[in-house]
């Protein structure tokens, strides 16, 4: 799946927040293909799910797409929870 | 053929394209996987230059402008612009002291019990920039200068997490990852100096009270739209562009205007510096998408275990109002400054990037030492001296001889190295 992540910049932040989802993706069998860009540039990009932190995240709106806020970006199991909760109700029955 | 080489070894996009081809090689990658990693480094190193020169541009007008109207050099603090635009001259240092100083880090992190990794790839571009153009501006260049810069870059990268992890402690409540920016020791400096006054007892009582914490504060969702960059840097570099122009003299207007309405000339000029930061960002995302990972992945191989030392927003999480309050609170602080730096050398304005990211930092760091009160004082301070240090240390590095007017160097750990530097060598007489 395609997963776009955010934060002010667009290189910190977000970037590690996606090194962090692929490789609890790579744990679970999930090949995440994402990209990590900047809060003002995420509308109208083609992709399955936006993840940032909270805060980030809730001044988006009008989104197509599930748009998932990490609390603690420093908590591997929050991101490893709110992954898996994304991909069981986007891909039903797959996998 | 020999012409060949040394071209292109002084074509800093491809030295830093070399780079990561050698890199995704050695990590074994897929054929397309190198040759897409190779060309968007080469991409966005070449776009990171391109924004530079539109940043320059601009700030020559604005600087023209600034000279005639307060008969004073006036500077915006940003370090990425400043590392882009002497690429042209020092590139070839500049790389080899980023790969090479981040082998160094490794190797520190392997051998010393600082378990640190820098992984905040604009920093340390930005920081390798900043010691290649020191070594230059003390007469040390080429392979001395790589050699030399590349141990103060490796040792840049574990000491100042290091001296940070106390107080990242303090507000993460654990000990697993490190602070990876080079504002880091102004950050924890105010935030601890905030700590301080704001627990101060207040009034009659001595009794020490709980400590109001920012976040049972509620701050209204309409200042949501500061938090996009692009917007607020916006709105005050229009601020300052226009106050400038409404104090310089009608030739020299007409001059940079080019007989345009005055007030089109302020806006397009002030909003082409924000396009300038804008395209540079970018091409910043482009090149380090390629190399952090790559160098993640490298260190992990080497030192299991090691904490990795992150960019700043990561810390916001444990306190996100404080990050509010700590940004406004710096945009008045670097606003006095601004005012105060008047009276020195030269007149740093408010360098909204830097009062933005430290900023909101020193709050949450202010917020977990002394509450509200310590982030309201932690945001102020930092505003304040960030720009106020750039005023004292202005002297220490003269950049115009690179061609660049109206920028100088920003983060605070950047400029102490800078400060050290100098001062060695004066002990060797350079």
């Amino acid at each position: 799946m395609k997963i776009i992540t955010t934060c002010g910049m667009g290189f910190g932040t977000s970037l590690m927040l996606l090194m962090e989802l692929q490789s609890i993706g790579a744990k679970h069998g999930i090949t995440i293909d994402g990209e990590a860009l900047d809060i003002s540039s995420v509308h109208g990009q083609n992709c399955d799910a936006i993840f940032g932190s909270s805060e980030i995240v809730k001044s988006l709106e009008g989104i197509a797409v599930p748009v998932v806020g990490i609390k603690n970006i420093l908590d591997k199991a929050e991101i490893e929870a709110k992954l898996l909760e994304l991909v069981k109700s986007t891909e039903p029955g797959k996998e | 053929m020999l012409e060949f080489i040394t071209s292109f070894l002084s074509t800093p996009a491809f030295i830093i394209g070399l780079i990561a081809l050698v890199g995704l090689l050695a990590l074994r990658k897929s054929a397309s996987a190198v040759v897409k990693g190779t060309l968007k480094t080469i991409l966005g190193f070449m776009i990171l230059q391109a924004g530079a020169g539109i940043i320059v541009q601009s700030l020559l007008t604005f600087s023209t402008m600034f000279q005639d109207a307060f008969g004073l050099h006036g500077v915006v603090a940003e370090d990425n612009a400043i590392a882009a635009a002497v690429q042209t001259v020092l590139g070839f240092e500049t790389s080899l002291i980023l790969v090479f100083g981040f082998l160094i880090n490794v190797l520190l992190a392997r051998v010393t019990p600082l378990k640190y990794i820098f992984l905040t790839g604009h920093m340390m571009f930005s920081m390798a920039a900043t010691i290649a153009i020191t070594l230059d501006q003390m007469g040390v260049s080429g392979w001395l200068a790589i050699g030399i810069g590349s141990v103060i870059q490796g040792l840049a990268s574990v000491v100042f997490p290091a001296l940070a992890q106390p107080f990242v402690r303090k507000v993460t409540g654990n000990d697993n990852v490190a602070l990876g920016f080079y504002g880091s020791s102004l950050i924890w400096l105010s935030g601890w100096i905030g700590g301080k006054l704001g627990n101060l007892p207040g009034g009659r009582t001595r009794v020490q009270r709980p400590l109001k914490t920012t976040e049972d504060i509620q701050i209204s969702e309409k200042w949501d739209f500061l938090k996009e960059m692009s917007v607020l840097m916006s709105m005050v570099m229009v601020i300052v562009f226009a106050v400038t122009a409404a104090f310089t003299s009608p030739d020299v207007l007409t001059e940079v205007s080019g007989g345009k309405p005055v007030a089109i000339m302020v806006l397009t000029q002030a909003l082409t510096f924000v396009v300038g930061i804008l395209i540079l960002l970018q091409g910043v995302r482009m090149f380090l998408g390629e190399l952090v990972p790559a160098f993640k992945g490298f260190s992990e191989k080497i030192v299991p275990g090691a904490k990795p030392a992150l960019d700043i927003p990561v810390f916001y999480s444990f306190a996100p109002n404080a990050t509010t309050i700590g940004f406004l609170m710096a945009l008045i602080g670097g606003t006095l400054a601004t005012v105060v730096s008047g009276f020195l050398s030269v007149v740093v304005l408010p360098s909204v990037i830097g009062l933005f990211f430290m900023g909101a930092a020193a709050g949450v760091f202010g917020n977990a030492y002394g509450g509200r009160r310590g982030a309201i004082i932690a945001g102020f301070l930092l505003g304040f001296l960030f720009q106020f240090i750039v005023a004292l240390a202005y002297p220490l590095i003269g950049l115009g001889d690179y061609g660049i007017v109206g920028l100088w160097f920003a983060s605070p750990d950047a400029i102490l190295v800078v400060a050290l530097m100098r001062a060695v060598g004066l002990l060797f007489g350079v």
